[in-house]
């Protein structure tokens, strides 16, 4: 283990959370069933992928677990507590952390400022945020662009300030919302290394959202598979690739 | 400087230095000149206070506020309240309270009274304002400003309404309104850096992405709007305490209008901007000023009709605008003079 990455200052705690659940969620927008009766359960030390079709739900799913989204019934879970009416922010205190779909990094600030900022809003002093950030971009990477607008950052780069953002002070969960989206294989390869190496680096359990099926495959735990704001299979990696509906649904896609 | 570390005190603190500097020089030249000279420099650096309070909510918030001109007629009618002789106020201003009435307060307290008076409203407003987003809340400030007004107005034994607070002391020059823009500077920039400062900016750029940072942006909103607040009410006790003479109107659109162009014209995005408003706005509107009085050519006396500066200065905000949305300043602070040129031309390419 890396100790930069866990030192935290005095007084400042580990989130301490064992699961995440989502118990019979139902989004519905203007008459849109968006979700319809979702429940699934991540646990702390497991990588959990969430995969579907394009507008399957599973962005909208990550925003219920996360606070952005009200879900009209059902109810968000962390360790046994009922979370509803917490704000996005509340969710972050209390160690659940996200990354976006469109990266959405503060484009005029340093690439350490981007991350400082997170570890302010969790407590920190100016100082020790500062000094956080740089261990949180060294992990990643990025340690030389600190000093960077992060607005000048390729694609590739963004996604990886996303996640060391959202790594600050190791939270109890991380949602990664199609990470390597628009990667190159290798570059995929390489990002996976990071993110598989997650649980064990920071007592961390990951929710991943990503479309490439030999990646799901390879780094998931375990599997949950939405269509059209419905579950249509969970399981084991191997169980879900020979899942008749799964096969369906992504044959479906693609026809 | 290697990637990453923290640049030392000297250098953070090298913009607020430099900004200090230049409005440093331009009182001590201002001061050499006639009296007209005097009284303008005064006028500028009471604005200068008012831009950097204004720039301290809308600069790092990034939600515009029409609303901040009602925070210095507050700052202003406070402190006039506090200074103006008590047998005028028995007499004119029966509605206020004993200790206002029939005291008289220097000048100090009288500033620090409009100041936090300002704040406490910012903090009521504030507080049912700051959580909406975009133009919402900007309409809100303008509702604000217009019932201040409306208020002021017409409270008559409270701001003696149509007909004037009069006999405020007028001990305001260049150097003490120069004392309170140097102050107003420290405020802002500190703030600006400051864990609260990065919070804010951080909402600013990306609402969303903040909220997931475990940034509570409505208390950090708050922050700022207070603290900006607070600085615009002390640039209202100033500035009746350079009038000597209190209307309610002097605190309505027109001088929404000057200090929004001001910063608009700068760059809304740094304190170098807001300073740089500032002075480049003052420069324009005093020579066009000038250009209505008259300009004797000769036999003749060429003069720019009435209305000139207003008409000007919405023609210079224009052009910015077109040519340099960021402002004159592109949202950056005085750089850092000292890094060697070869260095500095790497800097942008990392
Ligand atoms: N704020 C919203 N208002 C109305 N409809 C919405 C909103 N957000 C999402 N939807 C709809 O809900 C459905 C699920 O969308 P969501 O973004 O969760 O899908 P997704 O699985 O993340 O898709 P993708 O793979 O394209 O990211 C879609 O039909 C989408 O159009
Ligand atoms: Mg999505």
């Amino acid at each position: 283990m890396n100790d930069a990455l866990h030192d935290l200052p005095p007084g400042i705690a580990q989130a301490q959370a064992a699961e995440l659940v989502a118990e019979s969620i139902v989004v519905q927008f203007q008459g849109l069933m968006a979700i319809s009766d979702v429940s699934l359960k991540v646990e702390r030390h497991e990588i959990f992928g969430l995969i579907g079709p394009n507008g399957a739900g599973k962005t909208t799913l990550v925003n219920c677990l996360t606070g952005f989204q009200r879900p009209s019934t059902g109810r968000v879970l962390l360790a046994g507590e009922d979370t509803t009416g917490w704000r996005p922010d509340k969710f972050r205190k209390q160690g659940i952390a996200r990354t976006f779909q469109a990266g959405r990094l503060f484009r005029d600030m340093t690439v350490a400022e981007n991350v400082e900022v997170t570890a302010l809003g969790l407590g920190m002093s100016r100082r020790a945020a500062h000094e956080h950030a740089m261990a949180m971009l060294a992990w990643v990477g990025l340690a030389d662009k600190a000093d960077a607008v992060a607005g000048t950052l390729p694609y590739t780069d963004e996604r990886r300030v996303g996640i060391a953002r959202a790594m600050v002070m190791s939270p109890a969960f991380v949602l990664l919302d199609e990470p390597a989206a628009g990667m190159s294989d290798a570059e995929c390869d390489d990002l996976m290394h990071t993110i598989v190496a997650i649980p064990k680096e920071f007592t961390c359990g990951v929710l991943l959202i990503e479309h490439n099926m030999g990646v799901i495959m390879g780094v998931c735990d375990r599997i949950h598979v939405l269509d059209g704001g419905r579950t249509i299979a969970q399981g084991l990696p191997a169980e879900i690739r020979s899942d008749a509906n799964v096969i369906s649904a992504y044959l479906g896609m693609e026809g | 400087m290697k990637s990453g570390t923290r640049p030392s005190l000297v250098r953070r603190f090298w913009p607020l230095v430099a900004l200090c500097l230049v409005v440093t020089a331009i009182v001590a030249l201002g001061s050499l000149g006639n009296d007209e000279l005097q009284v303008t420099i005064t006028e500028m650096m009471i604005r200068l206070v008012v831009v950097v309070g204004i720039y301290l909510f809308i600069g790092n918030s990034g939600i515009l506020s029409f609303g901040h001109i009602g925070f210095m007629c507050i700052g202003a009618y406070a402190a006039a309240w506090a200074t103006v002789d008590p047998t005028w106020k028995q007499m004119m201003l029966t509605g206020l309270p004993d200790f206002l009435q029939n005291n008289q307060y220097g000048f100090l307290p009288a500033v620090a009274g409009g100041g936090l008076l300002a704040a406490f409203v910012a903090l009521l407003l504030g507080s049912a304002i700051m959580r909406l987003s975009g133009i919402a809340g900007s309409i809100a400030t303008f509702a604000f400003l217009a019932i201040v007004q409306s208020v002021y107005s017409n409270w008559e034994s409270v701001t003696a309404a149509t007909s004037s607070i009069i006999g405020v002391p007028t001990v305001v020059g260049p150097w003490v309104a120069w004392l309170f823009a140097i102050g107003a500077l420290v405020l802002a920039y500190v703030f600006q850096i400051s864990r609260f400062g990065l919070m804010l900016r951080a909402s600013r750029d990306d609402e969303v992405a903040a909220k997931s940072s475990a940034v509570g942006i409505v208390k950090v909103r708050l922050i700022a709007f207070v603290v900006s607040a607070f600085i615009v009410g002390v640039a209202g006790a100033l500035y009746a305490h350079f009038l000597g003479i209190l209307t309610a109107d002097t605190f309505y659109l027109s001088l929404t209008f000057v200090t929004l162009a001001m910063l608009v014209v700068g760059g809304v995005g740094s304190l170098t901007g807001a300073v740089t408003g500032v002075i480049v706005v003052t420069v324009v509107v005093e020579v066009l000023r000038h250009m209505e009085a008259g300009v004797a050519v000769g036999a003749t006396n060429l003069h720019l009709p009435q209305g000139s500066q207003e008409i000007g200065l919405g023609i210079i905000m224009a052009l910015v605008m077109i040519f340099r949305p960021s402002g004159l300043a592109r949202g950056r602070e005085v750089p850092w003079p000292f890094t060697p040129a070869a260095r500095r031309a790497k800097v942008p390419a990392v």
